[in-house]
């Protein structure tokens, strides 16, 4: 009962992570390319309770932050100006779920622009960027995922129902594509498209991409399942009443495949999740000014980024919480399918 | 019991001549030597009566049910029903012949889909004829589970949530969904407890008597089969080796398989000698 519980801590976990990424324009204060040139790499401001004198503040604030004395990029609080932090406030328009105009976000101030995630190169606000990025790579991994399982399920119910040589044929493409060097392919596809493609068509790239080369698995996966569910009684028992195949496999045999797909689908949503940051902190994902994870990630690949400001690297760190939470998904999605299971 | 239609002259509902089925088994180069499951049975089933196959394990009696409810091919030989030969009709036309036919499970806990409930499984035979309405297949569910002897109120629950006898019930309800002309019972009574057993074959009578159904009932148990059937067909290796009325089979076994089936028959109060001991 007890790891239950751990479970479901992170199922809720990550459904908050969802949640707040899905409304990712009403809890980021800005819009993810809007640009401020004069404060470049702010490190992450501090809320404070508490002013410079002691005195107890109900509103949480953030004291603006200025460029020490004789130093070119370390920023010190300048206790003279504090930033008091407002809730649902009116500021910059944005799209909530893509559809629905809005203006209202979670938190703002009126005047200066505040960074509790601090800001890029070009002074744009890292947390607006994290949570629309989010929405990139978590819509990549989700859709890549759904194509991948959806050609596995295909592929893996023709093998493993109709057999002979459509399973041999199938099978050996398979592990063809199980063998095949994926990334180094992407590369040779990539060398083949023109050199500036737009954040569209680069994103349905990576996805169709992440879809063609993960079906292998979940394919002989499935094939299995339907092996040895094809020979149930229950399934010969319905061909007995009559049964075509389409229903056989409709009603009978690919809900076998459920639990399977199921943990599939933990194991690969977050894997391509993480093959998006690959491809866009290697530059081959989504164009800037677009954000995603992975190229919030690409300025690390300069020195001095990843000596200096620690803060670029904290969209990394959220893929921690994600992993664990779709693995805690995935095991207990598992459990939920056992008891359907007759025991004798 | 009734009597067997053959003094009466009719035709044979089901004939079945020298049927041959062999598994072959796959190597990495050349054809194996296939498995020889059945190995020339024929024999013929009236309207109305019962045939008991009865034979050890491994002497393709179930495999002769799964060729007779046409769920698998055989390899050579006929199998005639109603003056038709199955064997060499096309998928489309036999799915038509498997509805008259219906094979009842050695377990029927595995012949139900563990995820659907009794009343959907009840009715899936009758939903892929397509013909009937949901509460015209609800009430004929309903008078089936009546008739077999459970309650109507059983349809809400999951097949796993039955007893065993409950379940081979509900087997044979489903299987008379259809209205077949002829079950196949596969050890349907085997897994049961005596008393439950009983009761079933029972049950079975009842429903010749009142619907003249005709049965294949394959078993291992020599007392059953005597029991149930008008006439044993005794098989041992994918052979016939013995056929006739069950008296006869029970008084005068002509064969060694015969014997020791009959030696192994307990009773009570007897302290039989075995046959391989003699």
């Amino acid at each position: 009962m007890k790891g239950k519980r751990a479970i479901s801590n992170w199922i809720v976990l990550l459904v908050a992570l969802h949640a707040i990424v899905i409304l990712g324009g009403f809890f980021a204060p800005y819009d993810p390319a809007e640009q401020d040139r004069k404060s470049p790499y702010l490190p992450p401001m501090r809320i404070h309770f508490v002013d410079a004198e002691g005195h107890f503040h109900e509103r949480p604030f953030v004291y603006s932050l200025q460029l020490g004395e004789g130093s070119y990029d370390k920023y010190e609080e300048n206790t003279a100006r504090p930033l008091a932090l407002r809730f649902f406030v009116q500021g910059a328009r944005y799209r909530l779920l893509g559809f629905v105009p809005a203006r209202l976000h979670l938190f703002g101030t009126g005047s200066e622009r505040i960074y509790l995630l601090g800001s890029d190169s070009y002074g744009r606000d890292q947390l607006s960027r994290f949570l629309y990025g989010g929405q990139v790579s978590l819509f990549a991994g989700l859709l890549g995922a759904g194509i991948t399982l959806l050609l596995g399920l295909c592929v893996g119910a023709i093998a493993g129902y109709y057999g002979g040589w459509r399973d041999d044929l199938l099978m050996r493409l398979a592990e063809l594509f199980l063998a095949l060097p994926w990334l180094y392919l992407l590369f040779a596809l990539r060398a083949f498209l023109p050199l500036s493609v737009s954040p569209l068509q680069a994103f349905l790239l990576i996805i169709a991409v992440l879809g063609a080369v993960g079906w292998a698995r979940p394919a002989r996966l499935v094939r299995g399942v339907v092996l040895s569910a094809k020979e149930r009684d229950f399934v010969r028992a319905a061909r007995g009443f009559g049964a075509t195949s389409g229903y056989l496999l409709r009603r009978h045999i690919l809900p076998e495949a459920s639990s399977v797909l199921m943990t599939q689908a933990a194991i690969l949503v977050p894997q391509f999740v993480l093959a998006e940051m690959t491809l866009s902190f290697l530059g081959l994902g989504v164009p800037e000014p677009v954000p995603s994870w992975g190229n919030l990630l690409s300025s690390l690949q300069q020195y001095s980024v990843l000596v200096s400001y620690w803060w670029m690297y904290l969209p990394a760190l959220v893929m921690v919480p994600y992993f664990l939470g779709y693995l805690g998904l995935g095991s207990r999605l598992q459990q939920h399918e056992e008891p359907y299971k007759i025991g004798k | 019991m009734n009597t067997a239609g053959r003094d009466k002259g009719m035709q044979p509902l089901l004939e079945v001549e020298n049927l041959v089925k062999t598994y072959s088994r796959r190597r990495l180069a050349g054809s194996g030597e296939g498995v020889r499951a059945l190995d020339g049975v024929s024999f013929s089933i009236f309207r109305g009566t019962t045939l008991a196959i009865v034979g050890e394990s491994g002497s393709g009696k179930s495999t002769l049910a799964f060729c007779l409810a046409c769920l698998e091919k055989p390899t050579s030989g006929a199998i005639r029903f109603e003056d038709k030969d199955i064997v060499t009709l096309s998928e489309k036309d036999l799915r038509a012949i498997r509805r008259q036919m219906q094979l009842i499970f050695q377990d029927p806990a595995s012949s139900f889909n563990p995820r659907w409930g009794v009343g959907e499984i009840l009715i899936e035979p009758l939903a892929l004829q397509g013909n009937l309405g949901r509460d015209e297949m609800r009430t004929r569910a309903h008078a089936l589970l009546e008739q077999v002897g459970l309650s109507s109120s059983m349809e809400a629950k999951l097949a796993s949530e039955l007893s065993g006898g409950q379940r081979q019930r509900l087997a044979i309800a489903r299987a008379l969904m259809l209205e077949p002309k002829v079950l196949i019972l596969d050890e349907a009574l085997s897994a049961l407890d005596c008393s439950v057993q009983a009761q079933i074959a029972n049950l079975l009578v009842d429903l010749q008597s009142s619907c003249g159904m005709t049965y294949l009932f394959i078993t291992h148990d020599l007392a059953m089969a005597a029991h149930l059937a008008d006439e044993i067909a005794v098989m041992s290796k994918g052979r016939i080796v013995e056929h006739g009325a069950p008296n006869k089979i029970l008084n005068q076994p002509q064969s060694v398989i015969t014997r020791e089936l009959l030696a192994a028959v307990p009773r009570l109060g007897f302290a039989g000698t075995r046959v391989a001991e003699s």
